[in-house]
């Protein structure tokens, strides 16, 4: 019990450090570009649906376009607490907590509900 | 003002947000949107989109201290998210149906509030309970933590009615851009009868997903422009950082009544925006 306690902790911390220095790392190329090539239609205009993001970023990063690199920065700090939630998930499996691995499912349930109710523009 | 020179203040404002946010203990959220709508005359959706993201940012920021210490009750955070983040994704729904003006006078208050209970005295923990409600005990809530090299047994109640105030924390989350720790600790501190570093801690882990539920509903409803988004979001990781040293030399109670002061004057200012458009 006391190695899965820990387990957890090191998982948490692992989590939390590479996606903070990933996001602060990303957002600063991001905005390195942007300074360089910047230009104000960039600045106020939202990248659009989540799905599309993920296009622009993929496709955008091999361009070096600053957004590719913000939108990307903005998704992982996203899935972070998602990360965090299934990390909660797996150990509570590990001890076979099957009634936190059923809450802790109906919650990455809901949000993962929000982006599709925010895709499907409610 | 040019393009490069807007990104540069919004950033800066983003460490003045992180800093602020973390010496007051009050949060990046309730110092991002009045910035952003205030002084960017942003629009008050994607202010709260951006916040949001702010939020998340200085929750994962200030996580890693929390989770060496084994603090945080993983079980009632995980039952009282589903309050949370229920809550956070009607919040997201409805915010946006809702006039403009009505979300500015409601942060007006919620800030006004915020701002009013720094100058009350400080926290004094409250009793604990002799023994745990029958829902606790079923949902294994009770737990354990360890103070001064001794480990200490706290019982849990008033599971019914924490869930209720999760629920309208989550809501004004989504609603507001803002981290509801305040009230989350409220909760689970005063309502359910959990030790303050216990609520504090695990409060923590549950601002995030809270935040996450609504951020990704506004994100995928297009009301994040990621150049905005990131100044904001890399300011309050590198004010947060800052705050968090800070805190240890700065004489932070002074601080926290002038930074209180100001905050009550932004929370006068947002209420007139929405009362009469100013």
């Amino acid at each position: 019990m006391k190695e899965i306690v820990r387990e957890r902790r090191l998982l948490n911390i692992w989590i939390l450090r590479i996606s903070i220095a990933l996001c602060a790392l990303l957002i600063a190329i991001g905005l390195i570009i942007f300074f360089v090539h910047g230009s104000t239609p960039i600045l106020v205009t939202p990248s659009g649906s989540l799905r599309e993001m993920i296009q622009t970023s993929i496709h955008g990063s091999i361009g070096l376009h600053a957004s590719a690199f913000l939108d990307a920065a903005i998704i992982v700090l996203l899935l972070t607490p998602m990360a965090r939630l299934v990390a909660g998930i797996y150990v509570s499996a590990r001890v076979r907590d099957w009634l936190y691995v059923g809450i802790g499912m109906l919650v990455l349930a809901l949000v993962i509900v929000g982006v599709i109710a925010g895709q499907s523009g409610v | 003002m040019s393009a490069s020179l807007m990104v540069m203040v919004i950033l800066f404002g983003g460490i003045a947000a992180g800093l602020v946010g973390s010496l007051t203990g009050l949060g990046g959220g309730m110092i991002i949107v009045p910035l952003l709508t205030l002084a960017f005359h942003l629009p008050i959706p994607e202010a709260v989109g951006i916040s949001l993201f702010g939020v998340i940012a200085t929750s994962t920021g200030a996580a890693p201290g929390f989770v060496g210490t084994g603090l945080s009750n993983v079980r009632a955070a995980l039952f009282l998210q589903i309050a949370a983040s229920s809550g956070a994704l009607i919040g997201a729904l409805v915010a946006h149906h809702l006039p403009a003006r009505l979300l500015f006078a409601l942060f007006g208050i919620v800030l006004g509030y915020s701002a009013l209970m720094s100058f009350m005295p400080k926290h004094t923990d409250v009793a604990g309970a002799p023994e745990s409600s029958p829902l606790a005990l079923r949902l294994r809530l009770a737990s354990r933590y360890q103070q001064a090299g001794h480990w200490r047994r706290y019982q849990v109640v008033g599971v019914i009615p924490g869930f209720g105030i999760m629920i309208g924390a989550g809501f004004l989350s989504a609603l507001l851009g803002i981290g509801s720790g305040a009230f989350k600790v409220l909760a689970m501190d005063r309502i359910m009868k959990l030790p303050f570093r216990v609520s504090t801690a695990t409060s923590n882990f549950m601002i995030g997903i809270t935040a996450a539920t609504s951020a990704g509903f506004y994100l995928s409803h297009g009301d994040i422009p990621p150049v905005i988004a990131g100044a904001i979001i890399l300011g309050v990781i590198g004010g947060a950082y800052a705050g968090g040293h800070l805190v240890r030399v700065l004489p932070v109670d002074i601080l926290r009544k002038l930074f209180a002061a100001v905050l009550l004057l932004v929370a006068v200012q947002m209420l007139l925006k929405g009362l009469v458009n100013l």
